[in-house]
């Protein structure tokens, strides 16, 4: 055993402080609960999140674009990994929370795509596959780990969490991205699914994708929108940051309501209401 | 954030369970009658079949005009996409054309022009399924179409989708082509992220490290094991991603973007002969649930003209005394469409070339009601719209527009007192 966890018969000593036996187990049951209840809340919180806020970019093939989706789904990613990262890391040193995060995120959205989209509404799992966020999230807290710094972590995790997210993505986008004709005209395999499965409320005008520009990127526009999410990755973890920080402080208001009912609120006030 | 996007997405599954459940019915007569009335009117539509096996197809062909009196709240059909009103993907649309163009990309639409549609529909879900030719306007939401019930028999576990792409891939079944390097993408990531929860889960964690910190030693929370775990996770990470990227490199090197242009159709070509419809007064009488259509017509062809149908928002009131007019009327068109009661008329004597006269149309039918195009009284835009089909005596057909206020009659007796002479 490590410097860490010493043990003897009736006690241990955890982390440089003894524990008797009966208190690290009642500890560690206290453990195994508080987990279970915290990975399904964040999986729940954040699987709505993403719902709401990355959505159909996410839902469908036909959406997974070179410029929206490369951008946006990072960007929309990061606030709960990085407020979370605060309370994990400052309060308990473990750099765990953006894989948390992500982990429960994965499992949530399989959860629905199996049973909302394909099971009830009939879409083909080649229509409504979710991308992968994991590595992402892995990059955050390893350089968490190593640096203990939240700066660093935004600059170095911000950025790797924005660019790492379309390569990672790659090798599940490109059979949906090889050239087929349908009708006379070229379109991706994405495309034709899209086309194919109707979805009645959703027609192909909706979809929020690259339409093309004059201001060229030599057709490289995944790239650039890769860097310019990482690149906003960095400002919104710093953001989120702070807002984890916000909320695990514990702060008192003192109590008017007391007053308001006649009842003397001493303690806070100071002086008699 | 656009809110349309992923609130529709959220209520996506909402919405199928309603169709599915609401056998009557999907919607289409929850629209408002005003906008029913006076946008998209579709004619000659046409069921190849109502009953296919799963993997047949069923093809639906028609017309639609964008009406002249276009809403004036709604935006101008800039942006348009001919769709299909079915309860989600129980069909695959594997064709669809705009006057012979293929409509797979969005398109462009003139009000008061006229437009030729095809759709291939392949059985996919059993089930009897109400299938509607719809068009999407953006802005203005999905127009639809009458509606017909066709049947798909069979079992969905035989459905399959092959196709071949440009680089001579062959995809056995579009339903699962790329969804086992989906789950194996996954999986891979989802046994890293677990196998780095676990390195840190398997010692206390919440109470002991929480203290530890508060005593000044959180020195001792993180060891030199767990730092080296960290690098190696960073290396791994990196690794695994760009092999992914390389495989998948290697194994499709020729991919394209995803396709997001517009298309462009021309409108069919305008009637040589028009015919020309002032409405005077219109009238529905509530109770009796009739229409009744005072207007001046007048023929600016070259032969004279009789009146064989009023359609409206799928309904058609056809004119029982004109061959011409029934023989329009195809076995198959759905019966709760066609008022058996069709379109009478004042004064069916034919209209001559260059003639105007006032016509009274009359269409009753309960059909007004199961339609609910009676709500038109609790709408902001009390105006009705509809096409009405002329014949000239070589059965030619001519198709005017005709649109107007319309007062509601709440009482039998101030009806015909407003309506006769
Ligand atoms: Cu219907």
């Amino acid at each position: 055993m490590s410097a860490q966890l010493q043990e003897n018969r009736d006690s241990v000593t955890l982390y440089g402080r003894r524990w008797s036996r009966e208190n690290a187990d009642l500890s560690r049951t206290f453990d195994i609960l508080v987990v279970i209840i915290m990975f399904i809340a964040i999986t729940a919180a954040f699987h709505l999140h993403f719902q709401l806020t990355v959505g159909d970019w996410d839902f469908w093939v036909d959406w997974k674009d070179r410029q929206y989706w490369v951008t946006a789904t990072p960007i929309l990613l990061m606030a709960f990994p990085a407020a979370l990262q605060y309370v994990f890391w400052e309060k308990f040193r473990l750099p765990i929370a953006a894989t948390v995060c992500m982990l429960g995120l994965t499992i949530g959205i399989w959860i629905t795509r199996y049973s909302g989209f394909h099971t009830w509404s009939y879409f083909p799992f080649s229509m409504v596959w979710p991308a992968t966020m994991i590595a992402g999230g892995l990059i955050l807290d390893a350089v968490l780990l190593l640096t203990g710094s939240a700066l660093i972590t935004a600059i170095v995790g911000g950025m790797s969490f924005g660019l790492l997210f379309y390569p990672a993505n790659w090798p599940l986008l490109a059979p949906f991205r090889l050239p087929m004709e349908a009708m006379n005209s070229l379109v991706s395999v994405g495309d034709y699914i899209g086309y194919a499965y109707t979805r009645t409320s959703t027609p192909e005008y909706l979809r929020f994708i690259e339409r093309g520009t004059l201001r060229t990127f030599g057709g490289h526009s995944a790239v650039v929108s890769a860097f310019f999410s990482g690149f906003v990755c960095i400002l919104v973890y710093l953001l989120w940051w702070y807002i984890g920080m916000a909320f695990a402080r514990v702060a008192t208001l003192p109590n008017r309501m007391k007053i308001f009912m006649g009842l003397h609120d001493r303690g806070a006030e100071g002086k008699d209401a | 954030m656009r809110l349309t996007s992923p609130v529709s997405g959220l209520l996506l599954g909402l919405l199928a369970f309603v169709a599915a459940s609401e056998v009557a019915a999907h919607g289409e007569r929850n629209q408002e009658p005003f906008l029913r009335m006076r946008t998209a009117h579709f004619y000659d539509v046409a069921w190849s079949t109502g009953k296919v096996n799963v993997n047949e197809d069923v093809v639906i062909e028609g017309k639609f005009r964008l009406f002249e009196d276009w809403p004036a709240n709604l935006p101008e059909p800039e942006v348009a996409f001919l769709g299909n009103g079915t309860p989600g993907p129980v069909f695959v649309r594997t064709e669809s054309w705009l006057n012979g163009q293929p409509a797979i990309q969005s398109v462009p639409l003139k009000i008061d022009r006229d437009y030729a549609f095809k759709t291939v529909l392949k059985g996919r879900i059993p089930g009897d399924h109400h299938v509607h030719p719809m068009v999407n306007v953006e802005g203005a939401g999905p127009l639809m179409g009458p509606g017909s019930w066709v049947q798909v028999a069979g079992r969905a576990n035989d459905f399959v989708l092959p196709l071949t792409t440009l680089d001579g891939t062959k995809i056995d079944n579009l339903e699962t082509w790329g969804v086992s390097s989906v789950v194996g993408w996954h999986s891979v990531w989802i046994v890293i992220a677990i196998l780095w929860l676990a390195w840190w889960t398997r010692r206390p964690l919440l109470i002991p490290r929480l203290v530890a910190i508060d005593e000044g030693r959180e020195k001792l929370l993180i060891s030199r094991a767990d730092l080296a775990a960290g690098a190696v996770l960073i290396v791994l990470t990196v690794s695994v991603v760009v092999i992914g990227f390389i495989w998948a490199e290697n194994t499709y090197p020729r991919t394209i973007p995803l396709q997001g242009g517009r298309a462009v159709v021309k409108p069919l070509p305008r009637s040589d002969a028009p015919v020309e419809v002032i409405v005077e007064r219109a009238t529905y009488d509530v109770p009796g649930r009739s229409m009744q259509i005072r207007a001046s017509v007048t023929n600016q062809g070259g032969r004279p003209i009789q009146f064989g149908e009023f359609a409206t928002s799928g309904l058609r009131f056809v004119n029982r005394e004109l061959p011409a007019a029934m023989a329009m009327v195809s076995p198959t068109y759905p019966k709760d469409l066609l008022p058996p009661s069709g379109l009478k008329l004042d004064d069916a004597t034919p209209l001559a070339p260059g003639e105007t006269r006032s016509i009274l149309f009359d269409m009753t039918d309960a059909a007004w009601e199961t339609e609910r195009l009676t709500s038109l009284i609790n709408d902001p835009d009390n105006r009705v719209g509809g096409l009405l089909f002329c014949f000239d005596d070589q059965g030619d057909r001519v198709i005017a527009n005709v649109s107007g206020p319309i007062v509601p009659i709440f009482k039998d007796l101030v009806a015909h007192q407003g309506m006769t002479h």
